[in-house]
This record gives C-alpha cells, structure tokens and sequence, in this order.
C-alpha cells in the first residue's frame, strides 16, 4: 500500500494510455500537483472503520427491538438508512472505490442504479407488503 | 511539446498509487480489476432480484398458512452474532491487502486464514439456521417464506463458500512463495469478491432479521 500521495505525469496532447497503448512516463519539468485524496487508508483507518460498522450493526438490531412500540414504516426506512451507510462504507474505504479508477466506479454504480430502478419499479407496482400501510 | 500534470482523480488511470498506473491496456486500467468490478456489477443485479422476491411475498398471510412463520424461527441474537464475524472478516481481508502491499507477507498469511474462519464460521452459523429450521417444519417448499428464505440466503452462503476456497488458494500460493508483493492485485480481487459478499449481506441480514413481518 502506498502512504501519502502519488504523482502521474503526461504530456497535454497524449492520452493517458498512449498512442502505442503504453502507460505514460512521468516527464522531467512536470508541474507536480499534489492530489491528497489519492491517498490509502491505513490499518489505523480500517480498523476505524470496522468500529463504526459493528456499532451500526449494534444500533440497528437494537432498533429492530422497537418493533410496536415505533412507526413501522419509521422503522423500516432508519433500517435501510443504516444499511446504506454500511454499504458506503465498506464499498468506500475497504474496496477503495473513494481512490480507485473512476472507470471501476462508473461500472459498479451502473449496475447498481440499474439494479435499484429495476426492482424499485417492480417493488413498486407488484408490492404492497414493503411498507406498511 | 506541451505538457500538463493529470492527477489520478482526473484521467481514467487508476490514481490509487500502485499497480494501475503502468496497465498496458486500452482502458489504462488493470483488466482482472475490470473483470471483477463488472462481475460484481452484474452481481448487484442477481442479488437484486431474490432481495426484490423476498419482499414481494415477505408478510402475505395466506401463503404462511401451512409451516412456521419467520417471527417464530429467526433467531436475531444469533445472526447478529454471525453478520458481526462477517464484518470482521471484511477488515482482516483488507488488513491481508494492506500487508502484501507493504511487503509483509507473514501477516498476509496470517490475515487471510483469519477471514477464511471467519467466512467458515460463518457458514457454520448458516448451516445450523438451515439444520434448526428444518427441524422445526421449515422446508424449500413449504411456504413462500421457506422458498425465498433458503434461496436467498443459500445462494449467498454458496457465495462466502466459494469466496473461502479464493482465499485459501491465494494463502496456498502465498505459502509457495508464488505471490510476489508485485502481484498483490491477486489479493486485491480476492478482497473485492468478499467485501462484495459482505456487503450484500448487510442488506440480506436487515431485509430478512430486521425489518419487522407483521
């Protein structure tokens, strides 16, 4: 894992794969820019993260014990409203989609918002059972 | 000729500071990287449609009329044990990750036997929720919640199965001294398919345990 933040050069009238499909040289008297946000996380930071994600975990089964006593539907969308916060989390920081390639996160989110329109739209017309009515 | 700097987070080369930079490829990234990352793309769709079954029969009264309903078999403090060592095991395999790509490859070792446990003692888990509810009445075909149940949940278990015999093939080669910390993209897709299982499981443990039935 590389610490800290890395530098990636070309020249202006290359692509960033080259015309002979080569990965770019940096090139001497390059303006360097520093790019913080390219950064790894380090094992201080997952296991952070871990934390945070058993903490959910905790509040949510403890939420699920509200059952009667909370809105149903209340309680339903603060369950996905913590599980979509894990997912982030896990997706972000531990499958590095937050400093990987956009092409990666482009293709996981197609999918993903293919997926959720999909089976919102069947959800929606074919359920009456997600929600309480 | 003129030159310009492009930081990672502007171009489509890999900006998180190792192996993507150098990716000879027409895409300038890591083709295994794209192959996985579409892999779990299409695998958001799979899961996609059981979670989206299990909602649609999920409560209908009368097709529980026949076998045992999910607020008398779920047993919440016991899943919540295994969903935690399912977490856990997603922070050793990234801890496995982060020891090859620092050169340590006694604690990628280390790691990667951890998060295979930690997926065995998940399926374990698995396996005597299926064994208990069987027992109790509970089969594939006994009611809409015993189809949905098991299908969904198995093909996900099918999947942390599959997702341990990676990750022991990757500590196999690494106890061969086949994985060079050159080649810790190996450990990084391993990494991706279990997170993947990990994260569908999120949802899967909050469809099926949480989010109350009735």
């Amino acid at each position: 894992m590389t610490e800290g933040t890395d530098l990636v050069t070309v020249s202006a009238d290359e692509s960033p794969v080259g015309a002979a499909g080569t990965a770019p040289e940096p090139l001497a008297g390059a303006t360097p820019v520093v790019a913080p946000e390219h950064a790894h996380p380090g094992p201080r930071q997952y296991v952070l993260i871990a934390v945070v994600l058993v903490i959910l975990t905790a509040v949510e089964v403890a939420t699920s014990y509200l059952e009667g006593s909370v809105n149903a539907n209340l309680l339903i969308v603060a369950l996905g409203i913590m599980a979509a916060v894990k997912f982030f989390l896990v997706v972000a920081w531990y499958m590095h989609m937050k400093q990987d390639s956009h092409v990666f996160r482009r293709l996981f989110l197609t999918g993903l918002i293919l997926a959720s329109v999909v089976y919102g739209i069947l959800l929606l017309f074919f359920s009456s059972t997600v929600l309480k009515s | 000729m003129a030159q310009a700097v492009v930081t990672a987070g502007s171009s489509e080369l890999a900006p998180d500071g190792h192996a993507d930079h150098s990716h000879d490829t027409n895409t300038g990234v890591s083709n295994p990287k794209l192959a996985i990352w579409l892999f779990l793309s299409s695998e958001a769709l799979f899961f996609g449609a059981f979670i989206s079954t299990y909602f649609l029969y999920r409560g209908r009264d009368a097709q529980f009329l026949k076998g045992p309903t999910p607020d008398k078999l779920l047993n919440i403090p016991f899943t919540s044990v295994t969903s935690f060592v399912l977490l856990m095991s997603s922070l050793t395999m990234v801890l496995a990750l982060a020891a090859i790509q620092r050169g340590d490859h006694r604690r990628l070792r280390i790691w990667l036997l951890a998060t295979a446990l930690f997926g065995a003692t998940f399926i374990g888990g698995q396996l005597y929720e299926f064994t208990e509810f069987y027992r109790q009445g509970l089969h594939l075909g006994t009611n809409m919640f015993g189809t949905t149940f098991f299908v969904l949940t198995g093909l996900h278990g099918a999947h942390v199965t599959v997702g341990i015999v990676w990750l022991l093939l990757v500590w196999s080669r690494s106890m061969q001294g086949r994985l060079p910390s050159e080649k810790s993209e190996a450990v990084e897709i391993a990494g991706l398919y279990w997170h993947f299982v990990d994260i569908v499981w999120i949802f899967i443990f909050t469809a099926i345990y949480l989010i109350p039935t009735h």
